[in-house]
């Protein structure tokens, strides 16, 4: 393994971010509207130099009214919830860690439910809910999981299953009681779905996005040591106790954002950090920034192919990410065995 | 976890209706802007501003040339108007008429590829709260494509539906005419079926579990008009039974639509050999109607239906039809003889005039043809006056 050096990190963020543009590009060129690349790189260019009287309209609506915003939710999406899968995986020591193992995502969909029994359809609604509702399960499950007065690993684990267990237990309660109401628009959240545009204001989210990237980016070398051993960290002046609390509100906070804009999109983030571990290191200063890279380009791709292969129906986003991941994760597990 | 809440949901979902409110209440919030964006699309045509079933407002160029359905219920409606030229493009689910499917899809009815709307350049997309999901329309609506949203709950609704949408099309005169077409044949069933007694009917929309249909569907509607009423009391949309309350009940006639599961006239005897099925005297008699599919959907073709449950559940009051006899007295068929054995009524301590307490029973409110009529159209030209709660889904899907 080479040393890693700034210049290795900005090396491998940089050659992401062109797969990522790559990605971009093709996922804007594909769809059930006929546009070509040119036609496409016109649109942005005369887009971003504000001359959008010279762009034929219905490029202008294809283009930064549909197949732009759903990128850019796809970006957050991967993004946040790549980094808060690799952040758990590090906070519970355990290489099955995802994103929702503390019970996340069961929290946002039970407030995403009582938001449709109380206010049906309010805009933007759901999505606060879903918030709320994951913030609340992420409070409960820190004061569950905490032992000697700071955060156990096993017992957090525990007390994440075991709360999740509970909420999607109360799920399947309102949703039986709920038979006469619509579930449609529900079950495609469940599954993860991009298809619907955010009510809220993309611009927010990145902001938080970004503030919340930084904030376990600064526990990244701290993060490598406690990988080693909480009591080793310690003696190497390392503040777990406080490491621990910003890696597990910043993971939580992705979560929560992700999920309440698209719903429960599963596997990347458990795939994407153990692909990036496997393609790049295992150091965290540069597992972050590439696992946040990486999951911005898997959804981007799974999205993608979700609204392409059975175009003009579209699957939800993820299916698709299971189905594609599975095989290539299976992949760089058997040739690293080897 | 998600897996397990993928199953919950799964055997929900047929018992799933719309969310009808939900469509008013975020189109009420909405409106404003909704109606600013979607002049996007009409640029300089001139246009005008109605409000749609759910009480959003759509802002609709005069002249519809080019229209998007994405509902196997308003296709339908589109062929029986004759204005299948203007359909551009349909759902994957868009199979009556035959033609239908010829049509460019846009995707499936709840999941559809905006893209591919927006690529047939429509001047109005017609959705319905039955089966499209409200973040289809609030995608649309969000880039300026005008939507409009129907929210039919019975039968009549369906006929107001179809005035409206013939409106909006600028083929008043053809709706008012297939409008009453439709009405005089309603009023044909209804009238034959008038003085007999209301049969006691199991609609199953789903077998495993059993799921039936709820008295606000504009299915229980339509089974109202052809003579029948639901064992079911039931405020939910598709509500869930247990068999066992089938078996105290003893429905005079179960009733299928002919698409469910594949089910023909030879599954009767599968039906009989079946341990808990066979228990039922509507079984063992035979009583079981399976109707056209056109029961599940809130389109012309619903009368149709109607008008072969009628047949089906009151062979007697059309019995002159087939041999030329004179009808029956009431009470003194065969069938009457074989209602007085069930003894149904009193097993399920409800008598049809107790509907009419609640005001369900159609016995009561059937209003006379022309007065449906003149309502029929009066409310075809004051759109946004329909009914609330919720639609059907289950049975669409």
């Amino acid at each position: 393994m080479k040393p890693l050096t700034p210049g290795r990190i900005l090396a491998v963020c940089g050659l992401l971010l062109a797969v990522l543009f790559v990605v971009v590009v093709i996922s804007l060129r594909m769809g059930a509207y006929p546009i070509s690349i040119s036609e496409i790189v016109m649109t942005l260019f005369r887009g971003v130099a504000g001359q959008r009287e010279q762009i034929p309209s219905e490029f202008w609506l294809v283009v930064f009214g549909l197949r732009l915003p759903r990128i850019a939710l796809g970006i957050l999406v991967g993004a946040a919830l790549s980094t808060a899968g690799a952040g758990f995986q590090a906070l519970l020591r355990n290489p099955l860690a995802d994103p929702y193992v503390l019970g996340v995502s069961s929290g946002a969909a039970l407030g995403a439910i009582v938001s449709l029994v109380i206010a049906p359809h309010v805009p933007g609604l759901i999505q606060i809910a879903a918030f709320a509702g994951a913030a609340a399960t992420i409070t409960a499950v820190y004061f569950l999981g905490r032992r000697g007065g700071q955060l156990d690993s096993p017992t957090l684990l525990l007390a994440g299953i075991v709360s999740a267990s509970f909420l999607s237990a109360i799920i399947m309660f309102l949703m039986t009681t709920l038979s006469g109401r619509d579930i449609r628009g529900m079950a495609f959240w469940l599954m993860g779905d991009l298809s619907s545009p955010a009510a809220i204001d993309l611009r927010w989210l990145y902001f938080i996005l970004l503030v919340v990237l930084g904030s376990i980016y600064t526990t990244s070398s701290d993060l490598n040591l406690i990988l080693t051993g909480e009591q080793e960290a310690r003696h190497l002046g390392v503040n777990v106790k406080r490491v621990k609390l910003v890696v597990y509100i910043g993971a939580s906070v992705l979560t929560g954002l992700a999920v309440s804009v698209s719903g429960a999109i599963g596997y990347v983030g458990l795939l994407v950090p153990h692909v990036m571990r496997m393609l790049f290191g295992t150091d965290y200063r540069l597992l972050i920034p590439a696992s946040a890279l990486g999951g911005a380009i898997a959804i981007v791709i799974a999205d993608t192919l979700a609204r392409t292969v059975v175009a003009p129906t579209e699957l939800p986003v993820g299916a698709m990410t299971a189905l594609a991941g599975a095989p290539v994760f299976i992949y760089l597990m058997r040739r690293k065995v080897r | 976890m998600r897996a397990a809440i993928c199953c919950g949901i799964s055997s929900t979902m047929l018992g799933s209706a719309t969310r009808a409110a939900e469509l008013r209440q975020s189109g009420a919030a909405k409106a404003g802007a909704a109606a600013q964006q979607s002049s996007g699309v009409a640029k300089n045509e001139p246009a005008k501003v109605v409000t749609d079933e759910t009480g959003r407002r759509v802002t609709i160029p005069l002249e519809v040339k080019r229209i998007v359905s994405l509902a196997p219920n308003l296709t339908e409606t589109i062929y029986a108007l004759g204005l299948e030229e203007r359909l551009a493009g349909d759902t994957d689910y868009c199979d009556t008429p035959p033609a239908a499917k010829l049509k460019p899809h846009v995707g499936g009815a709840q999941n559809p590829s905006l893209e591919a709307i927006v690529a047939l350049h429509p001047d109005l997309v017609l959705a319905t709260t039955s089966i499209n999901r409200i973040e289809t329309v609030d995608g649309l609506a969000k880039v300026g494509v005008a939507v409009y949203t129907t929210h039919p709950q019975t039968v009549r609704g369906m006929l107001e539906s179809t005035a409206r949408i013939a409106g909006l099309m600028g083929a008043e005169a053809r709706g008012s005419a297939l409008v009453a077409k439709l009405q005089a044949r309603l009023d044909a069933v209804s009238a034959r079926v008038a003085d007999v007694p209301l049969v006691h009917a199991l609609f199953v929309v789903w077998e495993g579990p059993l799921i039936t249909i709820g008295q606000n569907t504009f299915i229980a509607d339509a089974m109202r008009w052809a003579g029948a009423e639901s064992v079911i009391l039931s405020q939910q949309k598709w509500p869930r039974i247990s068999f066992e309350e089938v078996v105290r009940l003893q429905p005079e006639y179960i009733v299928f639509a002919s698409d469910h599961a594949g089910f023909g006239a030879e599954e009767l005897g599968a039906l009989r050999s079946r341990e808990a099925w066979k228990q039922l005297r509507a079984v063992e008699l035979g009583h079981i109607a399976v109707i056209s599919e056109e029961i599940n959907r809130p389109s012309p073709g619903l009368v149709d239906a109607i008008e072969q449950l009628a047949r089906e559940v009151h062979p007697e009051a059309f019995r002159e039809l087939e041999n030329g006899k004179v009808k029956m007295e009431n009470g003194h068929g065969p069938r009457e003889m074989e209602r007085a054995n069930f003894g149904v009524q009193e097993l399920r301590g409800l008598k049809p005039r107790d509907l009419s307490a609640n005001g369900l029973s159609p016995l009561k409110r059937r209003p006379t043809n022309q007065e449906r009529a003149a309502e029929a159209l009066r409310a075809a030209i004051k759109p946004g006056s329909t009914a609330a709660s919720d639609a059907c889904a289950g049975a669409t899907l």
